[in-house]
């Protein structure tokens, strides 16, 4: 097999950190206690750490993986369908011609 | 699946209910001495400090799954068959396989759910294999194939004699916080098990080449089919049944090797 489209995809380290260390419930439990000092301890870019707080899925999407990136907003309270609704107007993250192969 | 079983209606619970009954029917009748399982992991041992594409779990004892949901499966301990692990990680290195080991794994819901839902209790003593099936690059399929014939080889050359199991889990198709979440594409499901049963080795190879990709991002675990596909000579498959069911957001598929088969 050669090298896909979805090889090449980089992702955000510290953001995929964070949503990581999230799945620890002492964790997560800090992280609604105090979020921003949280997010304090992970070298987030700028607008990164925007997108953070503005909860913007679409913008997330294209920097972690789609596991994590579901599991964040599950830890932070978000319903199914919330998170569904958001998702869902995120684009492939290649093409589907690519995927395809 | 476990933490939304109660949002499929209790008819169609009950079918796969038979198909697990099934498979732990069958399960029964090997009484295996060891237990491998080649299953995914979501993110529980590992992370983009340190992804394997392949992890052999050589330890005593390994963890239940950390997931809060799971902590009233009956598998808090799971007792490993570190004799057989490292002879499987020998034999790997000196066929030219580089796997990463651990001598002490999570075991996460991909791998507890099915032995739960088999009603496998206590479990025999197990080997996990870790593919890594959930960040790219992946495995190829290839070599996931081959990662079954090693098995295999691995199995013949054991100086013991061993009632083996291979356990392979995740797929068929389905989509994780993704665009398409939730779409479960049943017409690849249902050409992926034509082609187990039928195809040739290349063929099979060339099928997942150009489809799998577009099934979803959790596709990506037909890859441990293909690892027990493998393992059984790419002899005997007999779809088991297919549960295509939105609410779990995927199409479960289950299917046994009959190694007598031609």
């Amino acid at each position: 097999m050669t090298e896909t489209a979805y090889d090449t995809i980089v992702r955000d380290y510290w953001l995929s950190k964070l949503f990581f260390d999230l799945q620890t419930p002492a964790a997560a439990d800090e992280y609604h206690a105090h979020r921003d000092s949280v997010l304090d301890r992970y070298p987030l870019k700028p607008e990164v750490r925007l997108a953070v707080v503005e909860e913007d899925v679409v913008a997330l999407a294209r920097l972690v993986n789609p596991y994590l990136l579901r599991f964040y907003f599950f830890a932070i309270g978000k319903s199914e369908a919330w998170f569904l609704d958001r998702i869902r107007k995120t684009r492939p993250a290649v093409p589907n011609e690519l995927a395809r192969g | 699946m476990a933490r939304a079983w109660e949002s499929v209606d209790r008819p169609r619970r009950e079918i796969i209910s038979a198909t697990f009954a099934e498979l732990a029917r069958r399960f029964g009748e090997v009484r295996p001495d060891v237990l491998i399982v080649v299953s995914p992991d979501h993110w529980v041992n590992f992370f983009l400090d340190n992804l394997p594409s392949v992890c052999i779990g050589v330890g005593e004892t390994h963890k239940g799954p950390p997931e809060p949901w799971l902590q009233h499966l009956p598998y808090r301990s799971i007792t490993g068959h570190p004799e057989f692990a490292l002879h499987l990680a020998r034999t790997a290195l000196d066929e030219g396989f580089e796997p990463s080991l651990s001598h002490h794994l999570e075991l996460d819901h991909g791998l507890a759910i099915p032995l739960w839902k088999m009603g496998i209790d206590p479990l025999p003593p197990l080997v996990p294999i870790i593919v890594n099936s959930i960040e790219p690059p992946l495995p190829s399929l290839r070599r996931c194939l081959a990662w079954g014939d090693l098995i295999r080889t691995a199995i013949d050359r054991y100086p013991a004699n061993l009632r083996v199991t291979i356990l392979a889990t995740g797929g068929v198709s389905h989509s994780i916080g993704e665009h398409d979440m939730g779409r479960i594409d049943e017409a690849f499901d249902r050409d992926c098990f034509e082609q187990f049963r039928f195809a040739e080795r290349e063929e099979l190879l060339k099928f997942l080449e150009r489809h799998l990709d577009a099934a979803g991002n959790g596709a990506a675990e037909m890859r441990n089919w293909l690892v027990a596909h493998g393992a059984a000579q790419e002899k005997g498959f007999e779809l088991l049944g297919y549960h295509p069911y939105p609410e779990w957001y995927v199409g479960c598929g289950f299917a046994a090797w009959n190694l007598g088969a031609r």
